[in-house]
Parts: C-alpha cells; sequence; structure tokens
C-alpha cells in the first residue's frame, strides 16, 4: 500500500516535474549550446569551435567578472555587518515590533527595484535633494558621491538588505537561549558567545542571507548602471551588450556561462554543509 | 438518461476536441490580430486606440524595444511568426532585417503615394533607404527621424562655439569630468570614427584603428559619467553634473526642451571628416515581418499611420518628440503647436540634415565595438 502511495506520489509530481525541467534546465542548455559555437552565428548548428572563451580572455572580459565578484562579496559582507544587529533584535528583542519593521522592509519590495534606484539618484546628484537643499540653505555644496563605485556598492545594500536581514533573523531564532545563558555563567564574554556560540548556531541562516545576497549582487546591472554611471562595467552589462549591440549571441552565453558557473561553485561549499531543514524548522 | 460518470467523460473529450482545433482556429484568426515591435511612441493607446476602434474585432498590440538589436533578436529567437510589423533604423532594416529576410517587401502600389506629401528630403526621389540596396523592392515606410550626434546645455557651451568646435570639443582636457557619454553602443561606436576623423561606413585602416583606439580610450576614461537611460543623462545635463553628452540628438534631449529647459539642446557639427559632414542622421523605417501566417491589419496599420492626425501622435509620442517625414505636408505642421516644434528644433532641421550622412552599416563594427567595450571597461 505504502509502495502504490509513493508511486500515486511520484505520478502526481511527474507533470510539474516535468515542467520545472523544461523551464530550467533547458535555457541552461541552450546557453551551454550557444557558448561553444563559432562568433556571431545564430543557430546552434554550427560545429563548435569554443572561441568565445577566447575572446574572453583576449578582450579583457575577465577584469568585469572580477569587479563583479568583488562588488558582490563586499555588498555581502557589508549587509552581514549591518544587518546582524537589526536582526538579533527582531529575533531576541523587539516582540512585537518586530512585525512593524517587517512590514516596512516588505514594503519596499512593492517597488520597482529601478525606480527606487531612481529616487537615490535624484536624492544624492548635484542640486538634488540633499545637495540641493544644503545649497540653499547654508551656500555649502560637496561633490556628489555618484557615478563611483562605493555609490554602486551603497544601491546593492540598499536593494538587497531585505534577502540578507530576513534569514539572518530566522537563523538568530534557531540560538536557544539556554545556550547563550549558559555560556555567560560559565564566564564568556560578549565577543566570545557571539563567535563561538550564536554565530556557529545561527550558521543556516548566515549561509542562506549570505548566499542569496551574493548571488544577486553577482547578477546586479542597475545599480552600477543608475548609481554608478558605469564607472565600473560589471558583467551583467557585457552579456547585454554581447546580446544586444554586438549581436554575438555565442559571446554572451559564455559570459554568462561562465558568470552561472563561478557563482554555482562559490554557492554550492556552504550549501553542501548546511541543514536547510533546520532553518525551515523541519528538523527530523 | 446520462450519468455524472458519462457527462465528465463527454466533457473532457469536447474539451480535448477543441483543444486539437485550437491550432487551426488560430491559423484563421491571425487577420484579427496585429502584433508591432517598435520604438516607444507606436505604442501609446492614444495611436492605437483608434484603430482598434477602428478594427474592433482585432487584437491588437504593440511592444517597444530597448534598441534596434533587442528588437531584432526577438525575431531571430522565434518571433517571426509572432509579430506583423517592427519598426528600427535604416541602417538595421536594410542592412541586416532585409539581408537575412526577417522582413518582406510593402506594395508599392499602395504605398509609393505617400513619399509624396513627405518632406522634401524623402519625397523627391522617395527616400532611398527605403528600398532595398538595388532599389526595386519597398522595405518599409519611414516616419520619425533626426540627426543624432550630441547634446550640450548652452548655459554652459554655447550652440556657436558647440557647432564650430564639433567632435573636437569632447578631445579638450578642459572638459575632463564634465561631460557624460549615452551608451548606445553602436552610436558611440560611429561618433567615436567622426571624432578620430574618418567615415565610419568605409572599411577602416590600420591607420585609423589606432586613432579611433587613442580617441576611444580618452572619451571613455575622461567621462564623468556614461549611461544608456535618456532621462538620467538629461537630468544630470540640467542639475549641472555635466556640462554636455557624447551622442545624443533630439530624439534625447526633446523631452527636456518641451519641459522649459530650451537651453538644453541636440548639435550638429559644422564640418567632419566625411565630405565636410560630421553628423548623422537616423530614420526609423517600419516593415512588415516576414510572418510565415501574416495579417492583413499590418499594411493597414502603416497606412493609418501616415494620417496627418495619427502622424503627429506617433511624432510626439512615448516622452520624446521628434520630426517626421509627413511634415512636408502643410496639414501635418499645422497640428503642431509652437513649443512642440521648438522642442524638435525645427528651427534648424534643413540646415543640421544638410550637414549630416546617412546611419548605415559599418562594415568595420565587430572590430570598432571591441576596441570601444575594452575601453569603456578601463
Amino acid at each position: 500500500m505504502e509502495r502504490l502511495e509513493r508511486r500515486m506520489g511520484l505520478l502526481a509530481a511527474l507533470p510539474i516535474g516535468l515542467l520545472l525541467m523544461v523551464s530550467f534546465i533547458m535555457p541552461m542548455v541552450v546557453i551551454a549550446g550557444f557558448a561553444i559555437m563559432p562568433q556571431k552565428v545564430f543557430e546552434l548548428a554550427h560545429m563548435p569551435d569554443f572561441s568565445s572563451f577566447a575572446v574572453i580572455w583576449e578582450q579583457g572580459y575577465y577584469k568585469s567578472l572580477l569587479r563583479s565578484l568583488g562588488l558582490a562579496f563586499l555588498t555581502t559582507a557589508i549587509l552581514f555587518v549591518v544587518c546582524w544587529p537589526l536582526a538579533y533584535g527582531m529575533a531576541k528583542v523587539f516582540g512585537r515590533f518586530t512585525l512593524v519593521i517587517t512590514v516596512l522592509v516588505v514594503l519596499l519590495l512593492f517597488v520597482s527595484e529601478n525606480i527606487r534606484l531612481f529616487g537615490w539618484n535624484l536624492t544624492l546628484m548635484k542640486g538634488g535633494l540633499i545637495e540641493g537643499h544644503l545649497r540653499a540653505w547654508t551656500g555649502l555644496s560637496f561633490e556628489t558621491p555618484l557615478y563611483t563605485w562605493p555609490a554602486i556598492v551603497f544601491g546593492m545594500c540598499y536593494v538587497y538588505f531585505p534577502f540578507m536581514l530576513f534569514p539572518l533573523a530566522q537563523g538568530i531564532a534557531l540560538v536557544p537561549d539556554d545556550a547563550r545563558l549558559a555560556a555567560m555563567d560559565m564566564g564568556a564574554g560578549p565577543w566570545r558567545i557571539l563567535f563561538e556560540i550564536e554565530m556557529p548556531l545561527a550558521a543556516p541562516g548566515i549561509v542562506v542571507g549570505c548566499l542569496l545576497t551574493f548571488v544577486l549582487s553577482a547578477g546586479a546591472v542597475a545599480e552600477a548602471k543608475l548609481l554608478g554611471g558605469r564607472s565600473v562595467v560589471v558583467l551583467t552589462d557585457d552579456v547585454e551588450s554581447a546580446f544586444t549591440y554586438a549581436q554575438n549571441w555565442p559571446l554572451g552565453s559564455a559570459l554568462s556561462l561562465m558568470l552561472i558557473v563561478i557563482v554555482a561553485l562559490i554557492a554550492l561549499v556552504p550549501i553542501s554543509r548546511i541543514d536547510l531543514d533546520a532553518i525551515m524548522g523541519r528538523r527530523k | 438518461m446520462i450519468t455524472r460518470r458519462q457527462f465528465s467523460l463527454g466533457a473532457a473529450g469536447l474539451a480535448g476536441l477543441s483543444a486539437l482545433a485550437l491550432p487551426g482556429r488560430s491559423l484563421a484568426a491571425r487577420n484579427d490580430q496585429l502584433n508591432i515591435l517598435c520604438w516607444e511612441g507606436y505604442n501609446s493607446d492614444d495611436v492605437l486606440n483608434p484603430f482598434r476602434e477602428r478594427h474592433s474585432g482585432a487584437t491588437v498590440r504593440a511592444e517597444s524595444g530597448t534598441s534596434d538589436p533587442e528588437m531584432i533578436n526577438r525575431l531571430r529567437a522565434g518571433g517571426l511568426g509572432q509579430w506583423d510589423l517592427i519598426n528600427v533604423n535604416q541602417a538595421w532594416a536594410r542592412g541586416v532585417m532585409f539581408k537575412e529576410q526577417l522582413i518582406k517587401p510593402l506594395n508599392k502600389e499602395r504605398f509609393l503615394p505617400y513619399f509624396e506629401k513627405m518632406s522634401p528630403e524623402f519625397a523627391n526621389p522617395p527616400y532611398a533607404m527605403a528600398f532595398s540596396p538595388d532599389g526595386t523592392d519597398l522595405m518599409g515606410m519611414p516616419q520619425r527621424y533626426g540627426a543624432f550626434n550630441f547634446v550640450v546645455n548652452t548655459d554652459k557651451i554655447s550652440l556657436d562655439m558647440a557647432e564650430d568646435q564639433g567632435w573636437n570639443l569632447f578631445l579638450d582636457e578642459g572638459l575632463k569630468g564634465r561631460y557624460g557619454v549615452l551608451t548606445y553602443d553602436n552610436w558611440n561606436v560611429m561618433h567615436l570614427c567622426m571624432t578620430a576623423g574618418f567615415d565610419p561606413f568605409q572599411p577602416v585602416s590600420e591607420e585609423n584603428v589606432g586613432k579611433y583606439t587613442e580617441v576611444a580610450k580618452q572619451i571613455m576614461g575622461n567621462a564623468r559619467l556614461m549611461t544608456d537611460d535618456l532621462v538620467a543623462m538629461n537630468t544630470a545635463l540640467i542639475n549641472g553634473e555635466v556640462d554636455c553628452y557624447f551622442t545624443g540628438g533630439v530624439f534625447s534631449c526633446s523631452g527636456a526642451r518641451y519641459d522649459g529647459m530650451t537651453n538644453i539642446r541636440g548639435i550638429t557639427p559644422r564640418s567632419g571628416p566625411v565630405d565636410g559632414k560630421g553628423g548623422i542622421v537616423w530614420v526609423e523605417i517600419t516593415s512588415a515581418v516576414n510572418n510565415p501566417d501574416p495579417s492583413s491589419l499590418a499594411e493597414d496599420f502603416l497606412e493609418y499611420v501616415q494620417e496627418p492626425e495619427i502622424a503627429k501622435l506617433v511624432a510626439s509620442g512615448g516622452g520624446t518628440l521628434n520630426p517626421i517625414t509627413q511634415m512636408g505636408n502643410p496639414e501635418v505642421m499645422a497640428l503642431f503647436d509652437e513649443d512642440q516644434l521648438d522642442a524638435m528644433q525645427v528651427d534648424t532641421l534643413a540646415e543640421e540634415l544638410a550637414r549630416c550622412i546617412e546611419f548605415e552599416e559599418v562594415p568595420s563594427y565587430d572590430q570598432l565595438l571591441a576596441i570601444y567595450v575594452e575601453a569603456r571597461r578601463g
């Protein structure tokens, strides 16, 4: 009877399983196929020559990749430091006020990313909300921070803030208060409790938050365009140019594939070490 | 008596049969559909709704693209059977789409008479770039156009100085960190060629590749900001972040001009390296997609946008204002108010066009684009 139920379950899962295969795996297969095609072809019916990878090396596209990864690392690190105290408060201290914070942060997500970033553009620009008012009221002025790489990191921190905050809060909620109290009773200081009790026990939340932020930041493009004024050309920008203005689908595919593989490799290591069931509260 | 089980089986059977019949029905229904892929303007409800009213049973849909090649990609990626009309600039229409049979010729008898009422530059003889390279087939209908070179804030750089200096303006070290680059890559490539002093539409020599590389590095390296968002660029220009921007024209600055910022102006250099000309003009061509199952509404729509009221809506749709070929018809000109004409820089339109060459295929595009992309990356 149990075997029959299991078989029925598999059968019932088949349609959605096929749909997921087609919608997730097939585009990847097409991208991988185009990535090995000769330059500037628009069909897969050609002899593979892997020339796009030579172009990536010769024309210095790896620089964009390194910049994308560097910005993503920096964003993740900053967000971790910024979000930890707030997440801690949400999980352990604020009580009902946590709901207010959650609603406020979620509300941000209801507005399109581009509109929010353009709002920052208007706020930070010369003659914008901050510099304009300061100049009008005091006569003082300052060089705007726009069109620089710190502006891009600021934009990414702002946009991906919720993706770090909520998993961290979930992770911190997993830390039993008794463990912390016991450590305190045994004479551990606050830093020791943080590094040896809280962070290891909240690791699933930390890993999920860092991964989400890192993967999204590595693929981000709007921040570099709207706040960074392309002072840093990120890899996703190069992918877009290759597919459109260069009309070079194989090069665009090879660049995409390179980003996907590297980010997947970086993500796989921590994912293999955490128990996702634990953070979902389904530990058996 | 029918049992519930029999009824369910019957209903399921009918549903299955109707699903099988769908492809046939949809083929027959193509004349009740029109799908347009276009630059913004043609997709506004102001333009589409009167056409929808005239064809009340039809589904008329228009979608705007973000660049010519992005729209062409959609046709290549299996969109031939989906789209009926496509609207791109002349070089892409003739150089890419017609060559690759992504578009098909229009009915000359039906459309040639419309050229007679166009502005003189397009009427006599009928605009050559709307025809196939051998001149026999009519590839599409020209409508919006404009000079596209660079834009200045005339409060910071005088119109006279900008026109006189032309592209050399951007090589002046004094302008370092005070200009932007509107990153429409293919236009940037052509403008860099002009700045380096050679014709982008001729094969490039080794010597000119060297000059181009130097110019590309300098212009990209000294720019204050680069963006492909014209609103962000105009905002930076208005707020004094930059004094001018490389690559731009009436298309990119007319929205700001219409809002009262008439100190923002598209510039066409007085001189340049191509027979004394230094400007480039774009002309949008709207063509029938080579759809294996075509909709008869495609040519009807092309005829519809030639009507004076609709042509005027196309000129002023989508947040930008652009001159249209139909302005040769006094009836069309009378529909625009003074502010709209001023936003389109109609006062200097003929003069600027005379200083421009046509936007064509760039023979050394791949090589020049690679140098440009590398220079932009820094």
